[in-house]
């Protein structure tokens, strides 16, 4: 069976569709094995098969006969689908030539939609019949990419060769030396900064349907989504929030400065005359230097950090999301890769890194709520996007403004303000706290087995409960 | 006395929602702090109006003796024992799970079955029956699959025995055919009440006035986080010292709850407490100050924080208390040294202080996603010592320096982010 792996011809084929059912129906159990029995006949295109129910409890004495025979069964049928010649059709194929030296396939025969999504164009000096050098724009793929479509069967590769042997008889249109998939993975992993881990995780999302790109271009004529806005959301309450979140920060110095009056020994002095109720106490209680936006006092820097293995290598866009290949959109999602044998957890320092390059989301939309009898209805969340980093339009920041020093000592200064009519329900506190106000999304990749994980920037001090 | 009072209300017995208005009336105050409602006069209103108010706040005013050795405060007073628990929920019963109910528990025993049952009997009888359900199932799946067996020995027609179906119990449905009680003696029981099982025929003999008055000998203990919490800035809590018993200063509180987890001196010393801080010189990497800041932070913001040992995390936070809902977020406490020379120097291991590997990451939120809780990494600064002294470790004032971020954490499952 190796043999014919080896040989060019036979390229190993993964059907085109080759798209995981949807996993919410299986309850998350995504380790468990395939019933193969379910795939019947061997030459049929390979379908994922529902997975069988698990039994609860070990029978008694082992296996019994009739187990054995289902055990049986299903495993001939796992080795007759796989003994099955993968087989692609020679009209979908593409072809390219891969150039070791620069890193990159060249796509001579595009076919299929893979290119909707994959592969950027780049201006190469070609020699044309005149013999003038002149820069020509030819569509080129990434390793990764290259990898991905050899691997699948859509792309039939050939290596740049010296010898040029196209004008002899019977070697038209063959560019180079063919090219198997070993020697594909072996050839093209390390290049370009592709490690294996990275190329998993790329093809692990290209399978699920996602557009992948590097958030780094690779070269200049690369496409890039725009950048970031990373300045802060500039709408009346944000601005009240900005100014209010290192208030505290500064709250005992500034006071201690000005009129001395917060005693660390009694941080919480309750005058009889100003009335309290519990929230109040609360808030009198958060006086400890909370929140992302505090500096982190980096110690020296006489010995300078290693640099860090977390550095953002992927931009990934959902299925849905409409991705222009010459000017791709702003990512849904940003990955780090890691190998998770060889690097530990992120520090503080890393994560804060990684939160510095991202923009902050808007609190997650409250979910259309089912309405009472009778009442119309809301009309449902307008953007559904709006949770990825995508839109960047704020919702009303829902944080009541903290009082002011003045407002608490004078409470009957600041009479309560009747809260003009909410028009856009509150978010769930809960939903807007496991969401996090950043997202990086870090794949840690153990010998291919991928756990993805979402680190966000927690906002806790913004939702309080009472 | 015990805290597990009988509904007053017996309509409500056995009722969801009484049962929940009855704890939110037993728990109505977030605080051990009360602010009676005076008669509303005239004055008053207007005094309200302008933000004032003549409302005494009533303060509990408890007791506890502190404990180096567990790292505790003991409450023993019952009435103490009750503002603190009812009140935010502090605390554990040192024989119990969380509420104190050792002794409703002993009550139950001897009149074998009380009408209330204690939430450590209550989870009891739902293991019991569990594991009744799981026999039951196990019992069906067998029945079918040696009936699938026969049709194959016999016919040589292959059956997949159904595991699931009419003919099984699903956990869905099941219903204990025969009420069980906690008094099977399974291993479930707690064992503390295993030896007073056994007598049962000798209790149900000897008239109730006969037997030994049960005396309840159960304490709250605080966590020294909790302790300083509710003294510190509540003032609701007074700190006897251990030998004395006499009430001990705020001065003298602070620094005995950070060189509790100081390594004793190896001589034939008196009580750490009374010990000169000079003697052990008080360190910025303290634990108890940086699980203060944790247990402050979140307290501040009106959550209810408890120990999470069972979820391999340091604390959970409720939102209301455990009566009334699940832990919705679970913590792991994560010290973060500013200057890291700092950290190879220090003479505390602390936990988490290096970041741990994938594997452990994965372990823990695999736990805590099973049981429908999101992990929360908390991140506590610690002040390089090239920046401050640890002088200021003396007073509370050196809390400023620290600072606490979070970073929360769930798997990301790229096939259901999709849309």
């Amino acid at each position: 069976m190796d043999d014919l792996l080896e040989s060019p011809s036979t390229l190993t084929e993964k059907p085109a569709d080759l798209q995981p059912e949807d996993d919410d129906q299986s309850s998350g159990d995504e380790d468990a094995g395939l019933d193969w029995t379910k795939i019947i006949p061997a030459a049929a295109r390979p379908v994922i098969p529902k997975r069988g129910e698990k039994e609860f409890e070990p029978r008694e004495n082992g296996g019994t006969n009739l187990q054995m025979h289902i055990l049986d069964r299903a495993r001939s049928a796992m080795f007759e689908t796989l003994r099955a010649t993968r087989t692609i059709s020679s009209k979908g194929i593409s072809y390219g030539v891969w150039y070791p030296t620069l890193g990159r396939t060249h796509v001579t025969v595009p076919r299929g939609i893979h290119f909707s999504t994959m592969g950027h164009s780049a201006p190469r000096p070609i020699l044309d019949e005149r013999g003038v050098n002149r820069l020509h724009k030819r569509l080129e793929l990434l390793p990764e990419e290259a990898i991905y479509l050899v691997e699948r069967g859509a792309l039939f590769c050939w290596k740049e060769c010296d010898v040029d042997a196209s004008h002899l008889q019977g070697f038209e249109g063959i560019a180079g030396a063919p090219m198997s998939v070993q020697q594909v993975y072996t050839e093209m992993i390390g290049k370009e900064n592709l490690t294996l881990e990275k190329f998993q995780v790329y093809a692990n999302l290209r399978r699920l349907g996602y557009a992948v790109t590097r958030t780094e271009a690779p070269n200049d004529s690369y496409p890039m989504p725009p950048p970031f806005d990373l300045s802060r959301p500039s709408t009346p309450p944000s601005l009240f929030r900005r100014i209010s979140s290192p208030f505290l920060f500064v709250f005992s110095r500034v006071l201690r400065i000005f009129s001395s009056s917060f005693n660390w020994w009694r941080p919480l002095r309750l005058s009889r005359l100003i009335h309290h109720d519990y929230a109040s106490i609360y808030r009198l209680l958060r006086f400890l230097p909370s929140g992302h936006t505090i500096p982190l006092h980096q110690s020296s820097t006489r010995t300078l950090p290693p640099p860090s293995p977390y550095k953002i290598f992927y931009n990934v866009y959902k299925p849905s999301t409409a991705f222009k290949k010459t000017a791709p959109p702003l990512p849904d999602f940003q990955v780090v890769v890691v190998n998770a044998r060889t690097t530990p957890m992120p520090t503080l320092q890393e994560l804060s890194a990684l939160f510095d390059l991202l923009p902050e989301l808007p609190p997650p939309l409250p979910r259309p709520r089912r309405q009472a009898y009778g009442s119309k209805t809301t009309p449902a969340a307008p953007d559904l996007a709006a949770k990825t980093p995508t839109q960047l339009q704020t919702t009303p920041t829902p944080l009541q403004p903290k009082p002011m020093l003045l407002q608490r000592i004078f409470p009957f200064l600041f009479p309560p303000t009747t809260q003009p009519l909410q028009v856009q329900r509150r978010p769930n506190p809960f939903a807007a706290l496991k969401q996090g106000k950043k997202i990086i999304v870090i794949a840690a990749v153990d010998n291919g087995n991928i756990s993805f994980f979402r680190f966000s920037q927690g906002a806790f001090e913004e939702w309080p409960m009472a | 006395m015990s805290l597990i009072t009988p509904p007053s209300n017996p309509r409500f017995k056995g009722k969801a929602g009484g049962r929940k208005a009855e704890a939110a009336r037993i728990y109505a105050h977030p605080l051990p702090l009360l602010f009676p409602h005076p008669p509303t006069s005239r004055i008053q209103s207007i005094l309200a109006f302008l933000g004032l108010s003549l409302t005494r706040i009533d303060n509990p005013h408890c007791e506890g003796v502190f404990d180096s050795c567990t790292r505790s405060v003991w409450v023993s007073r019952s009435e103490d024992v009750e503002a603190l628990w009812r009140r935010g929920f502090f605390g554990k019963g040192d024989l119990s799970r969380s509420e104190p109910s050792w002794y409703t528990r002993q009550l139950n025993i001897r009149k074998s079955g009380g009408k209330q049952m204690t939430s450590e009997e209550i989870t009891a009888k739902r293991r019991a029956e569990r594991k009744q359900f799981k026999a039951d199932r196990a019992a069906a799946i067998a029945a079918v699959a040696s009936e699938a067996e026969h049709i194959f020995a016999t016919e040589g027609r292959v059956i997949t025995p159904a595991l699931s179906g009419p003919a099984i119990p699903s956990a869905a449905t099941w219903k204990p055919s025969k009420p069980t009680t906690v008094l099977d003696n399974s291993p479930e029981v707690p064992p503390e009440q295993n030896p007073e099982l056994e007598p049962s025929p000798e209790v149900a003999l000897t008239d109730e006035e006969d037997q030994d008055p049960l005396i309840d000998v159960e304490h709250l203990q605080l966590t020294l986080q909790e302790s300083f919490f509710l003294l510190w800035t509540l003032e609701c809590l007074t700190v006897l010292d251990p030998h004395t018993l006499e009430p001990m200063s705020l001065q003298q509180i602070w620094t005995s709850f950070q060189l509790t987890h100081l390594p004793s001196l190896p001589s034939s010393s008196p009580a750490p407490s009374l010990l000169l801080p000079s003697a052990r010189p008080l360190q910025l990497d303290n634990p108890f100050l940086i699980h203060y800041i944790v247990y402050h932070h979140y307290r501040s913001l009106g959550w209810v924080i408890k120990g999470g040992i069972k979820f391999c995390v340091d604390y959970l936070l409720y939102k209301r208390g455990p009566v009334f809902s699940h832990a919705e977020f679970a913590l792991v406490v994560c010290p973060v040294y500013e200057d890291p020379a700092d950290q190879a120097q220090s003479t505390f291991n602390l936990e988490n202080a290096s970041p741990f590997p994938w594997s452990w990451l994965s372990t823990i939120n695999r736990v805590n996603s099973q049981v429908q809780k999101t992990l929360v990494l908390v991140y506590v600064t610690i002040p390089a010592r090239s920046r401050v002294s640890s002088d200021i470790l003396s007073t509370p004032a050196c809390l400023a320096y620290y600072s606490i971020r979070e970073v929360i954490l769930r798997r990301f499952i790229p096939a259901r982010m999709r849309d």
